[in-house]
Protein backbone atom coordinates (compact mmCIF):
# COMPACT_ATOMS: atom_id res chain seq x y z
CA UNK A 1 0.00 0.00 0.00
CA UNK A 2 1.31 3.45 -0.82
CA UNK A 3 1.98 5.85 1.98
CA UNK A 4 -0.70 8.46 2.18
CA UNK A 5 -0.95 11.39 4.47
CA UNK A 6 -4.04 11.37 6.65
CA UNK A 7 -5.05 14.44 8.56
CA UNK A 8 -8.00 14.38 10.81
CA UNK A 9 -8.89 16.40 13.85
CA UNK A 10 -11.35 13.79 15.12
CA UNK A 11 -9.01 11.27 16.54
CA UNK A 12 -6.56 12.78 18.89
CA UNK A 13 -3.25 11.37 19.91
CA UNK A 14 -3.26 7.72 20.87
CA UNK A 15 -2.96 8.48 24.56
CA UNK A 16 -5.94 10.83 24.65
CA UNK A 17 -7.90 8.39 22.51
CA UNK A 18 -7.14 5.71 25.11
CA UNK A 19 -7.99 8.01 27.99
CA UNK A 20 -11.24 9.07 26.36
CA UNK A 21 -12.43 5.47 26.56
CA UNK A 22 -10.97 4.86 29.98
CA UNK A 23 -12.48 7.82 31.76
CA UNK A 24 -16.05 7.07 30.67
CA UNK A 25 -16.46 4.57 33.49
CA UNK A 26 -20.21 5.17 33.53
CA UNK A 27 -20.55 3.84 29.98
CA UNK A 28 -18.43 0.74 30.32
CA UNK A 29 -19.70 -0.22 33.74
CA UNK A 30 -23.29 0.14 32.59
CA UNK A 31 -22.64 -1.87 29.43
CA UNK A 32 -20.88 -4.57 31.44
CA UNK A 33 -23.63 -4.61 34.03
CA UNK A 34 -26.27 -5.03 31.34
CA UNK A 35 -24.22 -7.83 29.76
CA UNK A 36 -24.57 -9.76 32.99
CA UNK A 37 -28.13 -8.75 33.86
CA UNK A 38 -29.48 -9.51 30.39
CA UNK A 39 -27.77 -12.88 30.22
CA UNK A 40 -29.58 -14.02 33.35
CA UNK A 41 -32.75 -12.00 32.97
CA UNK A 42 -35.02 -14.95 32.33
CA UNK A 43 -33.55 -17.22 34.96
CA UNK A 44 -34.92 -17.21 38.45
CA UNK A 45 -31.68 -17.15 40.40
CA UNK A 46 -29.95 -14.76 38.03
CA UNK A 47 -26.22 -14.19 38.50
CA UNK A 48 -26.31 -16.41 41.60
CA UNK A 49 -25.88 -19.17 39.02
CA UNK A 50 -22.30 -17.98 38.63
CA UNK A 51 -21.73 -18.69 42.29
CA UNK A 52 -23.65 -21.94 42.31
CA UNK A 53 -22.03 -23.56 39.30
CA UNK A 54 -18.57 -22.65 40.54
CA UNK A 55 -19.47 -23.98 44.01
CA UNK A 56 -20.63 -27.29 42.57
CA UNK A 57 -17.42 -27.63 40.60
CA UNK A 58 -15.11 -26.90 43.53
CA UNK A 59 -17.17 -29.01 45.93
CA UNK A 60 -17.07 -31.95 43.55
CA UNK A 61 -13.39 -31.75 42.66
CA UNK A 62 -11.94 -30.99 46.08
CA UNK A 63 -12.37 -34.35 47.86
CA UNK A 64 -11.63 -36.35 44.70
CA UNK A 65 -8.41 -34.59 43.77
CA UNK A 66 -7.11 -34.43 47.30
CA UNK A 67 -7.34 -38.23 47.57
CA UNK A 68 -5.88 -38.64 44.06
CA UNK A 69 -2.86 -36.54 44.98
CA UNK A 70 -2.80 -37.93 48.51
CA UNK A 71 -2.84 -34.44 50.04
CA UNK A 72 -4.64 -33.48 53.19
CA UNK A 73 -8.01 -31.96 52.31
CA UNK A 74 -7.72 -28.96 54.63
CA UNK A 75 -4.53 -27.97 52.83
CA UNK A 76 -5.59 -28.88 49.32
CA UNK A 77 -9.13 -27.52 49.30
CA UNK A 78 -8.27 -23.80 49.62
CA UNK A 79 -5.52 -24.27 47.02
CA UNK A 80 -7.94 -25.85 44.57
CA UNK A 81 -10.77 -23.39 45.25
CA UNK A 82 -8.58 -20.34 44.58
CA UNK A 83 -6.93 -22.08 41.64
CA UNK A 84 -10.21 -22.84 39.91
CA UNK A 85 -11.77 -19.45 40.66
CA UNK A 86 -8.74 -17.48 39.47
CA UNK A 87 -8.25 -19.68 36.44
CA UNK A 88 -11.87 -19.14 35.44
CA UNK A 89 -11.25 -15.40 35.76
CA UNK A 90 -8.04 -15.48 33.66
CA UNK A 91 -9.41 -17.64 30.91
CA UNK A 92 -12.62 -15.71 30.57
CA UNK A 93 -10.66 -12.44 30.42
CA UNK A 94 -8.50 -13.85 27.64
CA UNK A 95 -11.31 -15.36 25.59
CA UNK A 96 -13.45 -12.24 25.99
CA UNK A 97 -10.51 -10.13 24.89
CA UNK A 98 -10.59 -11.86 21.51
CA UNK A 99 -14.17 -10.74 21.03
CA UNK A 100 -13.83 -7.27 22.51
CA UNK A 101 -14.30 -5.43 19.21
CA UNK A 102 -16.10 -8.04 17.15
CA UNK A 103 -18.74 -8.25 19.88
CA UNK A 104 -19.12 -4.48 20.02
CA UNK A 105 -19.38 -3.91 16.29
CA UNK A 106 -22.95 -2.64 16.56
CA UNK A 107 -21.58 0.31 18.53
CA UNK A 108 -18.34 0.79 16.62
CA UNK A 109 -20.18 1.06 13.32
CA UNK A 110 -22.47 3.81 14.60
CA UNK A 111 -20.07 6.56 15.36
CA UNK A 112 -16.73 7.39 16.86
CA UNK A 113 -15.89 5.35 19.93
CA UNK A 114 -12.51 5.09 21.62
CA UNK A 115 -11.81 1.38 21.38
CA UNK A 116 -10.34 1.14 24.87
CA UNK A 117 -13.92 1.55 26.11
CA UNK A 118 -14.86 -1.91 24.87
CA UNK A 119 -11.82 -3.54 26.41
CA UNK A 120 -12.79 -2.03 29.76
CA UNK A 121 -16.33 -3.25 29.21
CA UNK A 122 -15.14 -6.85 28.87
CA UNK A 123 -12.88 -6.51 31.88
CA UNK A 124 -15.65 -5.01 34.01
CA UNK A 125 -17.96 -7.84 33.01
CA UNK A 126 -15.37 -10.35 34.13
CA UNK A 127 -14.81 -8.49 37.38
CA UNK A 128 -18.51 -8.73 38.16
CA UNK A 129 -18.44 -12.47 37.44
CA UNK A 130 -15.33 -12.89 39.55
CA UNK A 131 -16.95 -11.08 42.48
CA UNK A 132 -19.75 -13.63 42.37
CA UNK A 133 -17.29 -16.48 42.53
CA UNK A 134 -14.59 -15.34 44.94
CA UNK A 135 -17.13 -15.20 47.79
CA UNK A 136 -17.01 -19.01 47.73
CA UNK A 137 -13.53 -18.81 49.14
CA UNK A 138 -14.77 -17.34 52.43
CA UNK A 139 -16.45 -20.53 53.71
CA UNK A 140 -13.58 -22.62 52.35
CA UNK A 141 -10.98 -20.53 54.19
CA UNK A 142 -13.00 -20.59 57.40
CA UNK A 143 -13.42 -24.35 57.19
CA UNK A 144 -9.73 -24.91 56.52
CA UNK A 145 -8.81 -22.57 59.38
CA UNK A 146 -6.62 -20.24 57.32
CA UNK A 147 -5.31 -17.31 59.33
CA UNK A 148 -4.42 -14.15 57.48
CA UNK A 149 -2.11 -11.40 58.65
CA UNK A 150 -0.50 -8.31 57.11
CA UNK A 151 1.22 -10.05 54.19
CA UNK A 152 -2.24 -10.59 52.72
CA UNK A 153 -2.02 -6.96 51.57
CA UNK A 154 0.31 -8.14 48.79
CA UNK A 155 -2.90 -9.11 47.05
CA UNK A 156 -3.46 -5.41 46.24
CA UNK A 157 -0.39 -4.86 44.02
CA UNK A 158 -0.89 -8.34 42.57
CA UNK A 159 -4.44 -7.52 41.61
CA UNK A 160 -3.37 -4.21 40.06
CA UNK A 161 -0.83 -6.09 37.95
CA UNK A 162 -3.60 -8.43 36.89
CA UNK A 163 -5.77 -5.49 35.77
CA UNK A 164 -2.91 -3.90 33.82
CA UNK A 165 -2.17 -7.18 32.09
CA UNK A 166 -5.80 -7.89 31.40
CA UNK A 167 -6.28 -4.50 29.79
CA UNK A 168 -3.10 -4.69 27.71
CA UNK A 169 -3.91 -8.22 26.60
CA UNK A 170 -7.44 -7.09 25.80
CA UNK A 171 -6.22 -4.41 23.41
CA UNK A 172 -3.61 -6.73 21.93
CA UNK A 173 -5.80 -9.77 21.38
CA UNK A 174 -8.81 -7.66 20.48
CA UNK A 175 -6.91 -6.02 17.62
CA UNK A 176 -5.27 -9.20 16.39
CA UNK A 177 -8.40 -11.33 16.60
CA UNK A 178 -10.47 -8.76 14.73
CA UNK A 179 -8.03 -8.81 11.84
CA UNK A 180 -7.26 -12.55 11.88
CA UNK A 181 -10.33 -14.42 12.94
CA UNK A 182 -8.55 -17.77 13.43
CA UNK A 183 -6.49 -16.39 16.29
CA UNK A 184 -9.53 -16.67 18.54
CA UNK A 185 -9.51 -20.46 18.02
CA UNK A 186 -5.76 -20.64 18.60
CA UNK A 187 -6.07 -18.68 21.83
CA UNK A 188 -8.93 -20.86 23.07
CA UNK A 189 -6.96 -24.04 22.59
CA UNK A 190 -3.80 -22.58 24.10
CA UNK A 191 -5.79 -21.57 27.18
CA UNK A 192 -7.12 -25.10 27.50
CA UNK A 193 -3.63 -26.51 27.39
CA UNK A 194 -2.28 -23.90 29.81
CA UNK A 195 -4.88 -24.86 32.37
CA UNK A 196 -3.02 -28.14 32.85
CA UNK A 197 0.43 -26.57 32.69
CA UNK A 198 -0.49 -24.09 35.42
CA UNK A 199 -0.73 -25.28 39.03
CA UNK A 200 -4.49 -24.84 39.11
CA UNK A 201 -5.21 -28.31 40.43
CA UNK A 202 -1.80 -29.65 41.38
CA UNK A 203 0.62 -28.32 43.96
CA UNK A 204 3.76 -26.66 42.59
CA UNK A 205 5.85 -28.43 45.27
CA UNK A 206 5.02 -31.81 43.77
CA UNK A 207 6.81 -30.86 40.56
CA UNK A 208 10.17 -32.65 40.04
CA UNK A 209 12.93 -30.04 39.87
CA UNK A 210 13.72 -30.62 36.19
CA UNK A 211 10.12 -29.74 35.34
CA UNK A 212 10.21 -26.44 37.25
CA UNK A 213 10.42 -24.51 33.97
CA UNK A 214 6.67 -25.03 33.76
CA UNK A 215 6.35 -22.34 36.41
CA UNK A 216 7.83 -19.73 34.04
CA UNK A 217 4.44 -19.50 32.42
CA UNK A 218 3.03 -16.05 33.26
CA UNK A 219 -0.28 -17.49 34.34
CA UNK A 220 1.47 -19.68 36.91
CA UNK A 221 3.32 -16.63 38.23
CA UNK A 222 0.22 -14.49 38.37
CA UNK A 223 -1.65 -17.28 40.08
CA UNK A 224 1.13 -17.57 42.66
CA UNK A 225 0.98 -13.82 43.32
CA UNK A 226 -2.77 -13.86 43.80
CA UNK A 227 -3.27 -17.18 45.53
CA UNK A 228 -0.43 -17.38 48.02
CA UNK A 229 -1.29 -14.23 50.02
CA UNK A 230 -4.88 -15.40 50.37
CA UNK A 231 -3.64 -18.66 51.81
CA UNK A 232 -1.55 -16.94 54.43
CA UNK A 233 1.76 -17.29 52.60
CA UNK A 234 4.15 -15.04 50.74
CA UNK A 235 4.54 -15.35 46.98
CA UNK A 236 7.82 -16.32 45.40
CA UNK A 237 10.13 -13.46 44.42
CA UNK A 238 10.62 -15.15 41.03
CA UNK A 239 6.95 -14.65 40.33
CA UNK A 240 7.26 -10.89 40.87
CA UNK A 241 10.27 -10.65 38.58
CA UNK A 242 8.76 -12.88 35.93
CA UNK A 243 5.47 -11.09 35.86
CA UNK A 244 7.24 -7.72 35.78
CA UNK A 245 9.06 -8.72 32.60
CA UNK A 246 5.92 -10.17 31.06
CA UNK A 247 3.85 -7.07 31.89
CA UNK A 248 6.41 -4.74 30.37
CA UNK A 249 6.45 -6.74 27.15
CA UNK A 250 2.72 -7.04 26.99
CA UNK A 251 2.06 -3.35 27.60
CA UNK A 252 4.69 -2.28 25.07
CA UNK A 253 3.31 -4.51 22.35
CA UNK A 254 -0.27 -3.49 23.11
CA UNK A 255 0.70 0.19 22.99
CA UNK A 256 2.46 -0.23 19.64
CA UNK A 257 -0.49 -2.01 18.05
CA UNK A 258 -2.94 0.44 19.60
CA UNK A 259 -1.09 3.46 18.26
CA UNK A 260 -0.89 1.99 14.78
CA UNK A 261 -4.21 0.25 14.32
CA UNK A 262 -6.75 1.75 16.70
CA UNK A 263 -8.68 3.46 13.93
CA UNK A 264 -8.28 0.59 11.47
CA UNK A 265 -10.29 -1.82 13.60
CA UNK A 266 -13.60 -0.58 12.24
CA UNK A 267 -12.48 -1.47 8.73
CA UNK A 268 -11.88 -5.06 9.82
CA UNK A 269 -15.22 -5.63 11.46
CA UNK B 1 -19.58 27.07 15.51
CA UNK B 2 -20.02 23.98 13.38
CA UNK B 3 -17.92 23.27 10.35
CA UNK B 4 -16.87 20.35 8.22
CA UNK B 5 -14.03 20.36 5.78
CA UNK B 6 -13.01 17.50 3.50
CA UNK B 7 -9.99 17.89 1.27
CA UNK B 8 -9.37 15.18 -1.29
CA UNK B 9 -10.67 12.51 1.07
CA UNK B 10 -10.73 8.85 0.10
CA UNK B 11 -11.97 5.80 1.92
CA UNK B 12 -11.04 2.33 0.76
CA UNK B 13 -12.11 -0.91 2.37
CA UNK B 14 -10.00 -3.99 2.39
CA UNK B 15 -12.38 -6.92 1.94
CA UNK B 16 -11.09 -9.84 3.95
CA UNK B 17 -14.24 -11.94 3.81
CA UNK B 18 -13.12 -13.76 0.70
CA UNK B 19 -10.67 -15.96 2.53
CA UNK B 20 -7.80 -13.73 3.44
CA UNK B 21 -8.71 -12.92 7.04
CA UNK B 22 -7.27 -16.34 7.78
CA UNK B 23 -3.89 -16.48 9.41
CA UNK B 24 -3.16 -19.79 7.68
CA UNK B 25 -3.27 -18.21 4.24
CA UNK B 26 -1.26 -15.18 5.26
CA UNK B 27 1.40 -17.42 6.79
CA UNK B 28 1.42 -19.71 3.77
CA UNK B 29 1.85 -16.68 1.58
CA UNK B 30 4.77 -15.31 3.55
CA UNK B 31 6.52 -18.67 3.84
CA UNK B 32 6.15 -19.58 0.21
CA UNK B 33 7.26 -16.19 -0.98
CA UNK B 34 3.81 -15.24 -2.09
CA UNK B 35 3.22 -17.95 -4.69
CA UNK B 36 0.43 -19.48 -2.68
CA UNK B 37 -0.57 -16.05 -1.59
CA UNK B 38 -2.22 -15.01 -4.81
CA UNK B 39 -5.60 -15.60 -3.31
CA UNK B 40 -4.75 -13.45 -0.32
CA UNK B 41 -4.29 -10.45 -2.58
CA UNK B 42 -6.75 -8.35 -0.62
CA UNK B 43 -9.59 -6.95 -2.66
CA UNK B 44 -9.84 -3.27 -1.98
CA UNK B 45 -13.09 -1.47 -2.55
CA UNK B 46 -12.69 2.21 -3.20
CA UNK B 47 -15.80 3.47 -1.44
CA UNK B 48 -15.01 7.17 -1.67
CA UNK B 49 -12.39 8.94 -3.69
CA UNK B 50 -11.27 12.53 -3.99
CA UNK B 51 -14.11 14.06 -2.01
CA UNK B 52 -13.94 17.82 -1.42
CA UNK B 53 -16.63 19.40 0.71
CA UNK B 54 -16.72 22.58 2.77
CA UNK B 55 -19.68 23.11 5.07
CA UNK B 56 -20.44 25.79 7.63
CA UNK B 57 -23.32 26.60 9.90
CA UNK B 58 -26.57 26.98 8.06
CA UNK B 59 -25.65 24.54 5.30
CA UNK B 60 -28.19 21.85 4.53
CA UNK B 61 -26.50 19.36 2.27
CA UNK B 62 -28.43 16.74 0.34
CA UNK B 63 -26.65 13.65 -0.98
CA UNK B 64 -28.20 11.86 -3.91
CA UNK B 65 -27.06 8.87 -5.91
CA UNK B 66 -27.72 5.22 -6.68
CA UNK B 67 -27.44 2.41 -4.16
CA UNK B 68 -23.78 1.85 -3.48
CA UNK B 69 -22.75 5.29 -4.67
CA UNK B 70 -21.08 5.98 -1.33
CA UNK B 71 -23.69 8.11 0.43
CA UNK B 72 -23.84 6.05 3.59
CA UNK B 73 -20.09 5.59 3.70
CA UNK B 74 -19.70 9.35 3.46
CA UNK B 75 -22.18 9.81 6.33
CA UNK B 76 -20.35 7.23 8.43
CA UNK B 77 -17.05 8.88 7.73
CA UNK B 78 -18.49 12.24 8.78
CA UNK B 79 -19.78 10.57 11.95
CA UNK B 80 -16.23 9.43 12.73
CA UNK B 81 -16.68 5.70 12.19
CA UNK B 82 -14.15 5.43 9.40
CA UNK B 83 -10.99 7.40 9.43
CA UNK B 84 -10.23 8.46 5.85
CA UNK B 85 -7.62 6.33 4.09
CA UNK B 86 -6.15 9.51 2.67
CA UNK B 87 -6.88 13.19 2.57
CA UNK B 88 -7.69 15.77 5.16
CA UNK B 89 -10.82 15.79 7.30
CA UNK B 90 -11.60 18.38 9.92
CA UNK B 91 -14.81 18.75 11.81
CA UNK B 92 -15.97 21.06 14.54
CA UNK B 93 -19.06 20.73 16.67
CA UNK B 94 -20.99 17.92 18.27
CA UNK B 95 -22.48 15.27 16.03
CA UNK B 96 -25.77 13.40 16.15
CA UNK B 97 -26.09 10.53 13.78
CA UNK B 98 -29.54 9.31 12.81
CA UNK B 99 -28.07 6.85 10.34
CA UNK B 100 -29.65 3.74 11.81
CA UNK B 101 -31.45 4.54 15.07
CA UNK B 102 -32.52 0.96 15.77
CA UNK B 103 -28.93 -0.25 15.83
CA UNK B 104 -27.80 -1.25 19.28
CA UNK B 105 -31.24 -1.76 20.82
CA UNK B 106 -31.02 -4.61 23.33
CA UNK B 107 -34.00 -6.87 22.83
CA UNK B 108 -34.02 -8.32 26.34
CA UNK B 109 -33.72 -4.97 28.09
CA UNK B 110 -36.74 -2.86 28.89
CA UNK B 111 -37.55 0.40 27.16
CA UNK B 112 -36.23 2.43 30.10
CA UNK B 113 -33.00 0.44 30.17
CA UNK B 114 -32.56 0.95 26.46
CA UNK B 115 -32.96 4.68 26.93
CA UNK B 116 -30.12 4.58 29.47
CA UNK B 117 -27.89 2.43 27.25
CA UNK B 118 -28.44 4.46 24.10
CA UNK B 119 -28.23 7.76 25.96
CA UNK B 120 -24.84 6.88 27.46
CA UNK B 121 -23.55 5.60 24.16
CA UNK B 122 -24.65 8.83 22.46
CA UNK B 123 -22.36 10.64 24.87
CA UNK B 124 -24.70 11.81 27.63
CA UNK B 125 -23.93 11.40 31.30
CA UNK B 126 -26.07 9.19 33.50
CA UNK B 127 -27.68 12.21 35.11
CA UNK B 128 -28.54 13.80 31.79
CA UNK B 129 -30.17 10.58 30.63
CA UNK B 130 -32.16 10.31 33.83
CA UNK B 131 -33.39 13.86 33.38
CA UNK B 132 -34.43 13.23 29.78
CA UNK B 133 -36.01 9.82 30.39
CA UNK B 134 -39.54 11.03 31.31
CA UNK B 135 -39.65 13.22 28.19
CA UNK B 136 -38.48 10.39 25.99
CA UNK B 137 -41.01 7.95 27.47
CA UNK B 138 -43.71 10.52 27.10
CA UNK B 139 -42.85 11.32 23.52
CA UNK B 140 -42.64 7.68 22.49
CA UNK B 141 -46.21 7.21 23.68
CA UNK B 142 -45.45 3.68 24.77
CA UNK B 143 -47.11 4.10 28.16
CA UNK B 144 -46.60 1.17 30.48
CA UNK B 145 -44.71 -0.70 27.79
CA UNK B 146 -41.52 1.20 28.62
CA UNK B 147 -41.09 -1.17 31.54
CA UNK B 148 -41.42 -4.25 29.35
CA UNK B 149 -38.60 -5.97 27.48
CA UNK B 150 -38.21 -4.60 23.98
CA UNK B 151 -38.61 -8.06 22.45
CA UNK B 152 -42.32 -7.82 23.28
CA UNK B 153 -42.68 -4.68 21.14
CA UNK B 154 -44.08 -4.58 17.65
CA UNK B 155 -41.84 -3.22 14.89
CA UNK B 156 -43.64 0.11 15.00
CA UNK B 157 -43.21 0.43 18.76
CA UNK B 158 -39.54 -0.41 18.48
CA UNK B 159 -39.07 2.29 15.88
CA UNK B 160 -40.93 4.79 18.06
CA UNK B 161 -38.64 4.09 20.96
CA UNK B 162 -35.52 4.29 18.81
CA UNK B 163 -36.73 7.49 17.20
CA UNK B 164 -37.58 9.14 20.52
CA UNK B 165 -34.17 8.35 21.97
CA UNK B 166 -32.09 9.40 18.99
CA UNK B 167 -33.88 12.69 18.46
CA UNK B 168 -33.69 13.69 22.13
CA UNK B 169 -30.24 15.24 21.88
CA UNK B 170 -29.34 18.47 20.21
CA UNK B 171 -26.21 18.63 18.14
CA UNK B 172 -24.38 21.06 15.92
CA UNK B 173 -24.11 18.57 13.09
CA UNK B 174 -26.94 16.24 12.14
CA UNK B 175 -26.33 13.25 9.89
CA UNK B 176 -29.29 11.41 8.41
CA UNK B 177 -29.81 8.53 6.06
CA UNK B 178 -33.31 9.08 4.71
CA UNK B 179 -35.92 11.02 6.63
CA UNK B 180 -37.12 9.16 9.67
CA UNK B 181 -40.82 8.49 9.55
CA UNK B 182 -42.26 5.97 11.91
CA UNK B 183 -45.41 4.66 13.45
CA UNK B 184 -49.06 5.25 12.86
CA UNK B 185 -50.68 8.44 11.58
CA UNK B 186 -50.71 10.15 15.01
CA UNK B 187 -47.11 9.44 15.73
CA UNK B 188 -45.97 10.34 12.23
CA UNK B 189 -47.35 13.84 12.65
CA UNK B 190 -45.60 14.19 16.00
CA UNK B 191 -42.38 12.75 14.63
CA UNK B 192 -42.48 15.05 11.67
CA UNK B 193 -42.67 18.07 13.97
CA UNK B 194 -39.85 16.74 16.13
CA UNK B 195 -37.66 16.14 13.07
CA UNK B 196 -38.26 19.71 11.92
CA UNK B 197 -37.24 21.02 15.35
CA UNK B 198 -34.10 18.94 15.48
CA UNK B 199 -33.13 19.95 11.97
CA UNK B 200 -33.85 23.60 12.71
CA UNK B 201 -31.66 23.54 15.81
CA UNK B 202 -28.70 21.90 14.12
CA UNK B 203 -26.03 24.03 12.52
CA UNK B 204 -25.29 21.66 9.66
CA UNK B 205 -27.51 18.99 8.17
CA UNK B 206 -26.26 16.24 5.88
CA UNK B 207 -29.10 14.17 4.48
CA UNK B 208 -28.77 11.23 2.12
CA UNK B 209 -31.97 10.40 0.32
CA UNK B 210 -33.49 8.85 -2.76
CA UNK B 211 -36.34 11.30 -2.74
CA UNK B 212 -35.73 14.38 -4.90
CA UNK B 213 -38.78 16.07 -3.38
CA UNK B 214 -37.42 15.72 0.16
CA UNK B 215 -33.99 16.99 -0.84
CA UNK B 216 -35.53 19.94 -2.64
CA UNK B 217 -37.59 20.75 0.45
CA UNK B 218 -34.95 20.40 3.16
CA UNK B 219 -31.63 21.20 1.57
CA UNK B 220 -29.97 24.26 0.17
CA UNK B 221 -27.06 22.40 -1.43
CA UNK B 222 -27.07 19.12 -3.34
CA UNK B 223 -24.25 16.78 -4.23
CA UNK B 224 -24.73 14.00 -6.71
CA UNK B 225 -22.59 10.95 -6.06
CA UNK B 226 -21.62 8.11 -8.35
CA UNK B 227 -19.11 5.31 -7.69
CA UNK B 228 -17.73 7.06 -4.65
CA UNK B 229 -17.15 10.36 -6.41
CA UNK B 230 -18.96 13.63 -6.50
CA UNK B 231 -20.13 14.05 -10.08
CA UNK B 232 -21.97 17.33 -9.90
CA UNK B 233 -22.49 19.88 -7.22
Amino acid sequence: MTEVQVHSNLHKSAISDWWEGTRRTDIWWTLAWFDIVLRYRRSMLGPIWLTLSMGVMIGGMGPLYSSLFGTELSRFFPHLALGVIFWGFFSSIVTDACNAFVGSSNYLKQGYFPISLFVWRGLARNLIQFAHQIVLYIPVALWAGISLSWPVLWIIPAFLILIVNAHALGLLLGLICTRYRDVTQIVTSIMQMLMFLTPVFWLPESLPSRAKYVLWNPFAQLLDLLRTPLMGGVAHIHSWIGIGVWTTGCVTLAALLFIKYRRRVVYWL
Amino acid sequence: MASISLKNVSVSFPIYGAGSASLKKTLAASVTGGRFGKETGVTVVQALSGINIELRSGDRLGLVGHNGAGKSTLLRMLAGVYEPSSGEFTRQGSVASLIDPALGIEMDATGIENIMLRGLVMGMSKRQVERLTPDICDFSGLGEYVNMPVRTYSTGMLMRLAFSISTSVEADILLMDEWLSVGDADFTAKAEKRMKDVVAKSGILVLASHSPALIAKECNRVLHMEHGRIVEA
